[in-house]
């Protein structure tokens, strides 16, 4: 396997948690839209594995299809609560846990990547 | 010297920070610790290669973290000694150089 | 448009339809005792308030809007109030047909999906913030 380059990899996390970030905010922007179901993302090391791939074309309009440039699909997620009447699926207590994983991730990636590029400038430097 | 980085990097030789005060150029400070070095470029190549070490450990572990699977305090302390042991040799290399160019300066 | 601020627009999206629902239920209880004005006239109908989820191209994301607001079909509860200037031959005036735990309840849960989709603003927010901060030495 080639070595992995640490900046292309943290650009690329960041990309997939902003895209989680969207498909969350979506789902709990629809928790009360009758007929909508709850989104998410692919997980992160499934990314890895196929970056070449386009997942573009699993995607059906009634979906969020957008936000794949990257090929980070976003599709139904599993859902194995109680069917509501109104047939959503969107249960906020759970996107907000989930909004929490995004963020300290984040903060991981943002924290990390600074450390290494002021270890590079400082290297650079005088 | 070498010792007194060592310290510096969480594992306290001996040696300790006396004898990081020896950086003279030619001059022959004492050194304790791990691997005695017979010369001057030798203990600098130990340095380097902590150095690297440390760096390659801090990247390993920062990658293992953005894939998802490694602790978060074991990532943050191998990323600091990485900054604390990149710091100290660029300082060491700061100072060769000045203390080269003032070599060169010396009139003979 | 990229990832963070599209969950800024879907997330705003939100909030104006949840301050639709809490206007529509705001109404219902200001209204829970309006009745008519003339003998055997129809008093206030409960408003009933729908979402429809449109997906937006520009930001590859489901915005929320109100589809419809509509009237609530169920019957009239008819009290006894022979003195209402409302009051039928018997003496029977129509009430509107709001229920005020249920409009109680609904208030509660626009507020809680209000408060939700505020939490999404801030942290989408301070997200793009982390991101800029990442050039500040």
């Amino acid at each position: 396997m080639e070595p992995v380059n640490l900046f292309g990899l943290a650009a690329k996390q960041a990309e997939w948690l902003a895209v989680r970030q969207s498909s969350i905010a979506g789902n709990i922007a629809n928790a009360n839209t009758p007929g909508y179901t709850a989104t998410d993302v692919l997980p992160f090391e499934k990314v890895l594995d196929h970056t070449a791939v386009s997942l573009r074309a699993t995607q059906s309009g009634h979906l969020g299809s957008g936000a794949t440039e990257a090929g980070y699909a976003i599709r139904p997620q599993d859902y194995t609560g109680a069917i509501m009447p109104s047939k959503n699926t969107v249960v906020v207590e759970n996107e907000l846990l989930k909004a929490g994983e995004v963020r300290r991730s984040f903060e991981l990636n943002t924290a990390i990547v600074k450390a290494f590029h002021s270890m590079m400038m400082s290297v650079a430097k005088g | 010297m070498i010792p007194g980085i060592g310290a510096l990097q969480f594992k306290p030789e001996v040696g300790g920070a006396d004898a990081a005060t020896g950086l003279i150029p030619g001059g022959a400070a004492p050194l304790a610790g791990e691997g005695i070095a017979s010369s001057f470029a030798d203990a600098l190549s130990q340095t380097v290669g902590k150095t690297i070490g440390t760096l390659q450990n801090a990247e390993q572990m920062s990658i293992q973290a953005l894939k998802g699977d490694a602790d978060t305090r074991e990532v943050v302390d191998a990323v600091m000694s990485a900054q604390q042991s990149l710091q100290t040799a660029v300082a060491i290399r700061d100072k060769i150089v000045s203390a080269y160019l003032e070599v060169s300066r010396m009139a003979i | 448009m990229d990832a963070l601020t599209a969950a800024l627009k879907v997330a705003a999206s939100g909030l104006g339809a949840q301050s639709e629902r809490l206007r529509v239920v705001s109404e219902n209880l200001a209204n829970a005792q309006s009745t008519g004005t003339s003998p055997g006239a129809d008093p206030y109908r409960r408003k009933t308030i729908s979402f429809v989820s449109e997906l937006d191209r520009s930001s590859g994301t489901s915005l929320v809007s109100v589809g419809s607001i509509d009237r609530d079909r169920s019957d009239f509860p008819v009290e006894f109030q022979p003195g209402n200037e409302a009051a039928d031959a018997k003496g029977y005036v129509k009430m509107p047909n709001v229920n005020t735990l249920i409009e109680m309840a609904d208030m509660q849960e626009a507020n809680r999906s209000y408060e939700a989709n505020l939490q999404v603003i801030k942290q989408a927010r301070e997200l793009i913030s982390m991101t800029i901060d990442l050039m500040r030495s």
